[in-house]
Parts: structure tokens; sequence; C-alpha cells
């Protein structure tokens, strides 16, 4: 391989790695999720997307900033619906109904954004997109940088919060052993919903760094980021969020190399191909979460 | 009336694919691979048919039996994960599916012209059905006598030992482990089942449909295919059926007169259905008053001990 | 009067009246024409837009006194357009709902090509041939313009433009007026049909009319990331550059060149992306984008359809798939009364081969832009130009001869 192509595999690979900020967050909401109330929330990247597309009618009152601000906040808010629309008032023990539920909701969520935008795809605002950094031969993004480091900020602020506040305390209880936290006094719904409105903070942050680094919001991104979502929670480790964090990182680069290395028809089997790998070699997943004694 | 015909021709293959769907739910693993098979199905029967010339029959059950053969090689790797990891692994699996068939490209010269699957422009010309003169009579009885058939096959499985065992295994592993049942046999075997039922609905699909892509064979027709079972109820399989009914029938072509608001309830009165009836439409109390299939408990996503602390 | 009484005598009025309403409701003759394609999900926008420009031409149709029938006795031009969501299964089940109606002669549709080639495929393949169990329907398609697809049935027709004609003119144009341009690098966008196959046309072109082709990019229906395309786009340097992508997929390409400071010196791109969405995604770097299509609003004919669609619904503009629509009511319309269609239930299968044979034997049809030639194989040859981008806008850039 000579040096121009080492140059671009390089290149991929950092680029990659810089977009797979995004699906560190998505996979971040589904492990905390899954952690949580082992059920899984098929609508979460549809949300993450939708809080995007809300955060649209700030556009032309505020910064970006605030706008990435204000997708983030209508995530928590939406997450908290969904909580309670899909998982309230469903029993705990039946996840089928559910993963039914939240399927529902995606569909819903998906329609609504194609409806009220015509379908039409949405500029949205990016910061930094023309501020590149060439190191050498290197070209690193700078709105994607921008992004990555938002993301580092979104996790450490997460990590906080789950290790330093009392919703935190209380989230990791009741994902340990539901039935010794109620016992402990803790409102096990109202710490739910508590995951759930973090999880969608952390989801409406992604739609909007999803949308930034693109350039452009359109409900085509919701599949494909909700099966990115599930696979970087797998491969991470069910309920591990540093895991979520790596494998997040993994998969943005190692689909840019299969890309780089066999085109776009073959990328999508070799990263399926990897998860399988993780699967038949670390089941657990990188970080498995330490395991609930029941 | 041509119209009513063609509608129950969809919700016959609707109906298959919630029947292979049913039968891997019933062994308490969550599978998103049935789009997979179906497509295996399709591309292989279609193939058949109008790339060689082969009789409808012998192509359909060629298909199923090669769906089958993928989804018990499937079967043995899937073991190793559950829950949510099963979910993920079925639907990169699929997503493989999906994907060979994007690239695949195999043409043979026809009097008619070149046929066969040319890579993502898809694969047309899978005329089998008008160039035979098949009414769409003939082609929906066609479709419900194999509807019937699996259902009977099902039904005779589930009151057998087989079914007993499926039903174990789905209950709580552990214990099923416990008694000697072999696990790996019962997974396998619904898996097996369930792929082959797929195959043969896809190989119907693209007789029906005389074109097929992979844009056809999408993580949504697999997340269709296991919401056939969960909406009307794991425990009998009529109960998928109605819900075939329900989404085809009602959700998709009986609210057109609702215009643009259409798509947007569908996804609404699903949420809504799951709100008011967790189980399915016809859960284990209704199942068992109507006299139509037995108790059965849900399959579990989470930790297998988990779900077993608690009752259905 | 006791009160039953006068509730009876009430109710008899009011049956009495609504029979009399209903009488003359049935009085007015209608005359529909169907339509169908993708009303919702993410083209929704596309059926949107042809329903309404199907209600605009039918709207100008019934001012001047509506379609005249085979019995010489006027009718009320309906629209009605059903929604396939872009969804194989669905077309065909629209199509057997439409074709089970014993009011339907001819519908126009379907929007997308992944649609058209299963409901095409449905249809007789051969007319007459009694064999074939396929629908003996017939259909004239507004939008959906994937190569060839007319020729899989003797039903099916289609008024889309030619892309191999229009890329043809389009290379040849760039040959003459810009011979500076040696070199071509093509985009595609893999997995969609419509895209995927016009990509082969483009490239044909370009390398019949002296282009050197480096290689090409490509990518997903929805991917995110062009990076790496782009980054070979740079690194081969071509003064040309195709993109054959629809808007989402083609903003992005086009957003990462203006990151990478890859800048050809021309961009082509494709067809059904000269409308409003690429605008309003990425206006600023679609500056300059050359695309060839068959509806500007340069005719007066043209500027008064765009109007009329505007005046159904502010919201919908007229642009090359809608155009097509508007163009073809007026077409199924002048030939329902040359051949003397009736349009009632129990002549409806006559009147569907009286309307195939019509559309078979037509030579030429009325088009927004001029004349719009048939060919043998139930296709069009529309005339055509080329659009630019610029300041948010598509301006005609060059009307070539036809």
């Amino acid at each position: 391989m000579d040096l121009l192509n080492l140059i671009d595999l390089a290149q991929s690979l950092i680029d990659g790695v810089l977009f797979g900020t995004t699906y560190s967050l998505i996979g971040i909401g589904f492990t905390l999720i899954f952690g949580v109330m082992h059920k899984i929330n098929m609508s979460y990247a549809a949300a993450s997307i939708g809080a995007a597309y809300l955060s649209l009618m700030l556009v032309s009152l505020v910064p970006a900033p605030v706008v990435y601000a204000g997708a983030a906040l209508i995530g928590g808010v939406l997450g908290w619906l969904i909580y309670l629309i899909c998982f309230r008032f469903l029993p705990i023990n039946n996840p089928l109904a559910t993963l039914m539920s939240t399927v529902g909701m995606l569909l819903a969520i998906e329609e609504l954004i194609s409806h009220l935008t015509l379908g039409m795809p949405q500029n949205y605002p990016a910061l930094f997109s023309s501020t590149n950094i060439e190191i050498g031969q290197f070209f690193l993004r700078g709105d994607l940088i921008f992004v990555f480091m938002l993301g580092c900020v979104a996790m450490v602020a997460l990590t906080l919060l789950l290790k330093r506040t009392r919703l935190g305390l209380a989230t990791r209880a009741v994902a340990q052993q539901p039935v010794a936290a109620q016992l402990c006094g803790m409102d096990v719904n109202a710490t739910n919903a508590g995951t759930f409105v973090i999880a969608g903070l952390m989801g409406g942050t992604a739609g909007a760094m999803a949308g930034a680094a693109i350039g452009v919001l359109s409900p085509l991104m919701t599949l494909p980021l909700t099966v990115k979502g599930l696979v970087v929670t797998v491969i991470g480790g069910l309920g591990s969020i540093p895991g979520a964090i790596v494998a997040g990182l993994i998969v943005g680069g190692a689909e840019n190399l299969f890309q780089f290395m066999r085109g776009v028809s073959e990328r999508d089997i070799y990263v399926m191909l990897m998860l399988f790998a993780f699967l038949v070699l670390r089941p657990g997943g990188l970080f498995a979460a330490p395991g609930g004694r029941d | 009336m041509d119209f009513y015909l063609g509608l129950a021709q969809v919700i016959g293959i609707h109906t298959l694919l919630g029947l292979s769907a049913w039968c891997v739910l019933h062994t308490g693993q969550v599978s998103l691979a049935q789009g997979g098979f179906f497509a295996i199905g399709a591309y292989a029967a279609g193939m058949l048919t109008s790339m060689w010339g082969w009789p409808l029959a012998a192509a359909l059950a060629t298909g199923a039996l090669m769906a089958a053969a993928v989804a018990v090689a499937v079967g043995f790797p899937a073991l190793r994960v559950k829950g949510l990891m099963l979910v993920v692994a079925t639907t990169a699996f699929a997503e493989i599916v999906r994907l060979f068939f994007f690239n695949l490209q195999w043409r043979v010269q026809t009097p008619a012209g070149p046929v066969g699957p040319d890579g993502s422009l898809g694969f047309g010309g899978i005329r089998y059905f008008p160039s035979n003169g098949w009414t769409t009579l003939q082609v929906c009885i066609l479709i419900w006598v194999l509807v019937a058939a699996v259902m009977f096959m099902l039904w005779w499985l589930d009151r057998s030992r087989v079914g007993t065992v499926w039903r174990a295994v789905g209950e709580d592993e552990l214990a099923a482990q416990s008694a000697g049942i072999n696990l790996t046999a019962a997974k396998v075997s619904a898996f097996g089942i369930g792929g082959g039922i797929a195959g043969l609905a896809g190989g119907v699909f693209a007789h029906y449909a005389t074109h097929i892509e992979h844009s056809n064979f999408s993580i949504l027709l697999a997340t269709f295919a296991i919401a056939y079972p969960i909406i009307g109820g794991l425990s009998s399989l009529a109960g998928t059926l109605l819900a075939v009914i329900f989404i085809q029938g009602f959700l998709t072509e009986g609210l057109r007169f609702i215009g643009d608001w259409r798509s947007l309830l569908f996804g609404v009165l699903i949420v809504v259905v799951m709100l008011v009836r967790p189980s399915g439409f016809l859960n284990r109390s209704l199942g068992r008053s109507l006299g139509l299939g037995r108790a059965t408990a849900t399959p579990q996503t989470g930790d297998a001990t988990r779900g077993a602390s608690t009752h259905a | 009067m006791s009160r039953r009484t006068r509730t009876l005598a009430t109710l008899t009025a009011a049956a009495a009246a609504l029979g009399l309403a209903a009488s003359a409701q049935a009085q007015e003759k209608t005359f529909k024409i169907y339509g169908f394609g993708a009303k919702s999900g993410v083209v929704g926008i596309f059926g949107q837009q042809s329903e309404a420009a199907m209600q605009a031409a039918a709207a100008i149709i019934n001012k001047s006194g509506g379609v005249t029938l085979g019995d010489g006795s006027k009718a009320r031009l309906v629209v009605e357009y059903l929604d396939d969501r872009c969804n194989a299964e669905e077309g065909i089940n629209v199509l057997r709902r439409i074709a089970s109606q014993n009011d339907a002669v001819v519908a126009i549709g379907p929007t997308c090509s992944n649609v058209a080639e299963p409901v095409f495929g449905i249809l007789q393949k051969k007319a007459g041939d009694a064999s074939d169990s396929g629908i003996q329907f017939p259909l004239y398609t507004d939008v959906a313009a994937k190569g060839g697809l007319a020729s899989l049935s003797q039903w099916a027709f289609r008024n889309v433009p030619s892309e191999a004609n229009m890329y043809k003119s389009i290379f040849e144009w760039v040959k003459t007026t810009r011979p500076e341009l040696k070199t071509f690098w093509g985009g595609v966008e893999k997995d969609f049909a419509h895209s995927n196959a016009t990509f082969g046309v483009i490239k044909t072109q370009a390398d019949s009319n002296g282009l050197q082709v480096l290689g090409q990019s490509e990518w997903l229906l929805n991917d995110t990331n062009f990076s790496n395309q782009v980054r070979e786009m740079k690194r081969a340097n071509a003064d040309v550059v195709a993109i054959s992508a629809h808007p989402f997929t083609s903003c992005g390409v086009l957003k990462e060149m203006a990151r990478q400071n890859v800048k050809p010196k021309l961009i082509v791109g494709l067809t059904s992306s000269s409308s409003m969405e690429t605008l309003q995604g990425c206006g600023a770097q679609a500056e300059g984008l050359v695309i060839p299509t068959s509806f500007a609003p340069v005719t007066d004919d043209a500027k008064n359809a765009a109007a009329a669609v505007q005046a159904v619904n502010p919201k919908y503009n007229m642009d090359l798939h809608n155009a097509a629509a508007f163009e073809n009511v007026f077409t199924l319309v002048d030939l329902v009364e040359k051949n003397k269609i009736m349009g009632r239930a129990d002549t409806i299968q006559a009147d569907r081969q009286k309307m195939r044979e019509a559309l078979a034997s037509m030579k030429e049809t009325k088009g927004l832009l001029g004349k719009v030639g048939r060919t043998d194989d139930r296709e069009a040859v529309k005339p055509y130009l080329f659009v630019q981008a610029k300041g948010g806008n598509w301006v005609v850039a060059h009307t070539p001869k036809q």
C-alpha cells in the first residue's frame, strides 16, 4: 500500500471515529434504558432526531449552541413522554409489549416528521463547519471535532450525574435490584421516568450532533441510527456506558474503514460480521455490566 | 372482487410471515431475522421459476428448504446469546442477507431477454402466475391452502411433545434444562421451522409481486413479522391471523378513507393496542375461554432469571 | 298536530329534500381519472404535488365545460388520488383497488420506480393475449422514471423524460461550449433504482462526448458520512463531477465538497433533484449545479400551469414531476373525447381497451414546453432544457435544439 493510500486509510479511520461519537451517544441512551429497565426503547433514535427537528424552531432566534441545548432539553421532554406513553402503564414483565409499543412510537414519530416537513431535508446549523485543521496531509473536520468534544462533555456530565447525584444513585439502585430499591423507599416509577429524561437529554444532543455533522436532517436517518445504536449497545455490553462510548467509536471507525477497503455496497456486511465476531468471542460485550445478583 | 382477493393474498402471505415469527417467539427468542429468510425464499423460488423454468411447487419447496437450512445454520450460534443481543444479532443477520441480495448479479438469457437478479436494480420478470394464466382467485386459494397447511402443522406440533418442549423452553430455560430438555434441539428446531415457513412465504411473495429488490426485505418487514404474533397474542395461532387482518386489512387498507392521517394513525394505533391489550388480542385467558390455543409465557429480553421471578 | 305527526312530517320533508338533492346530484355526470403514488412518507411531496396538478388540470377542464363522453353528454371531471406510500405491496393493492372500480378507465401513476416495476409486472404483458391473466388496465405514468419500464407491459405508458436523450444532449453541450473540460468523476447513490440506473447513462454519455472518466464514488440512500467519497473526488481532481443522487445525499455530498474545498469546474445533477428540495437543503452549496429537466416556467403554458397548481394549494409548486401529471390529464381527456369513451359501468372493460389502443396509437401529445413525441415502446420524447441553481432558484441555463 503506497503512502497516499495509507494516508487515506488513516484519514478514513479518523473521520469515522470522530463521527462515531454520534453512535456512542445513541448507544448510551439505549444501554441506559436497557440497563435500568431491561427493556428496549426502539423509538429512541427517532425521538432524538425528532428533538433535533423541534429545535429547528429556535434556529432563527438564537445562535447555534443554544439550538443544541434546546435539542437536548426537548429530547429530555420527549424521553419523559415516551416513558409515560410506552412504558409506564405496561406490565413490567412483558418486554414484548414495550418492544411493540416503542416500535409503534418509532413509526408514529417518523411519520409525523415526514408529514410536517413534507419529507424534505431540513438544513441544520453546524458550528465550525468551515474550519478545518490540517496536520500535514491529514485533514480534520472542525465540526466533527466539535461534535466529538461535545459528545465527550455529554458523557462526562452523564457519568457525574450517575455517580454524584441522588437521581443517579437511584437509577443505579433500581438497575441492580428493583425490589430492594423499592424496599429502601425509592419510587421506582419516578426513577425510571428520570432515567428516560436523562437518556432523552443524551438523545437530543445526539440528534443535534448528527444533524450538525451531516448538515441536514431527514427522516431517512432514523432507521439506520436505530440499527447502529443497537449494534453499539450490544458490542459495548448491555448496560455499560463506557462500553457504549468505546463501541460507538469502534463502529464509526470500522464502518469508514470497511467502506474505504471494500466499497459502500459491502460496507455494512462487514460491520454486521464484526458484530457477530464480538458476539461469538465476547458475548458479554466489551465491558460486561456487573450482573445483578438475583 | 379482484381487489378483495388481492387483499386476501397479501393477508395470507403476511400470516405465513407472522406464523414463522410465532414459532420462534414461542421458544422465548425474539428474532428479527424472519425478513432475511423471507428474502432467501423469495429470491430462490423466483430464480428457479423464471430463470430455469421449474414448476411452482418444486420452486416454493426448494425456497422453503433453503431458508430452513440457513435458519438452522443461524440457529446454532444464536444459542450463545439471549434477549436484546439476540434481537441485534438477528437484525444484523437480516441486514447481511439483504445486502447480499443487493450485490447479487446473476442473469441468464431466456427467449424473453435476460432474466435474473441484477444487483441493486432488483429482480423482475417473475411472471409465473400471469404467464400461466393463474387468476387472482386461484392464487388466493393457493396461498390460503398453504396458510391452512402451515397452521395445521403448527397446531399439531403444538399439541405434540414438540410443542410442550417449545413452551417449556419459552417459559423458563433453566427449569427446562433441569428437566432434561435439550435446549439446543428445541431452539434450533423452532428457528429452522420458522425459517422454512418464512421462506415459503417469500417464495409466494416473489411470484405475487413479479419484481423483488433488496428494499422489500428491510428491518421494517422483520419488525412487522414479530408484530403480528405479539399483537395477536402468543398463545394462539388464530391471534396472529387476527393481527394480520387488523394491520394489513384495517390499518393499511381500511383506513384509506382518512387520507393523510392513515400513516400517522398506524403507529399510534399500534401503541394504543399494546396499552389496551399488552398480551395481544387473543391472550391466554381469552384464548382459553374461546377454546383456542393454550398457555404460554412471554419471552424474556433480559436476564433469564429476572422473568422467572414474576408471573405473567 | 300531535308531536308524533309533527316529527313524521319533518322527517318526510327532510327525506324528500334529500331525495331531490340526491337526484340532482345524480343528474350531474362525472368522469373520474384516478391517480396513485406516494402521498406520505419521505417522498410524500411527489404524490401530493401530482394530485394538486391533476386537480388544477381538472379545474381548468371543468371551467370550460368538462369532458364530452361517447354519448355526447358532458361530464364533470373528477380526480381521485390514492396513496401507495412508495411501497410495492401497497402499490399492487392500490392498482387492484382502482381496477375493480367500475368508474375507472385509466390511472396516472405511480410515483416510485420500485413500485412501478411490480405494478407493471402484474399487468397483462401483451394486449389481447388470452393466456395471460395479468390485469388489463391502462396506466399513464407521470413520475416513475427508471429507464425502460414501459416495455414491461403493453398496458403501461409513460410521460417521463428520457434520461438517455437529456444526458446525451447535456454532455454534447458541455463539449461544444466548454471544450476545456477534459475529465469526469461520477458520484452515485447505489441503492435507489432510479439514480443507479441513470448513472449508467450519465457515465456512457460523458465518455462518448470526449470526457475521460476517471472513476466514481458510491454511497447509499441514507448515508450520512461522505468524507471518503469526497476525498476520492478531491484526489481525482476532475473538471466535471456528476452526482446521480436524490436531494438528501446530494446535499450531504455537496456540503462535504464545500468542506474539503473540492471545486470542480462543472457539477451535473440528477433530473429529479432539480426541485425545491435541493435548494432548501443546501442552496448555498448547490450554486452552479446544472441539471437537465423537462420543466421550467419558460412558456406561457408552463407559467399558467404553475400558477394553477399554486391556486390549488400555495404550499405546492410545479416541477418536472407533477408537470407530467398535469399534461397527462389533458391528454387523457382529449383521448376520451376523440375515442368516444363512454365512462359507464357497463362499458368499462371496452372503455379500457379503447383507452389502451388510443394511448398506443398516439404519435405526439401536447406538453407544457412544446410537443411531446411518443416512441414505439410507449415512452415519451419530451422537450427539455438545462437549469442551473443560482441564488436559491433554478434558472434556465440553456435550451438545446431537439
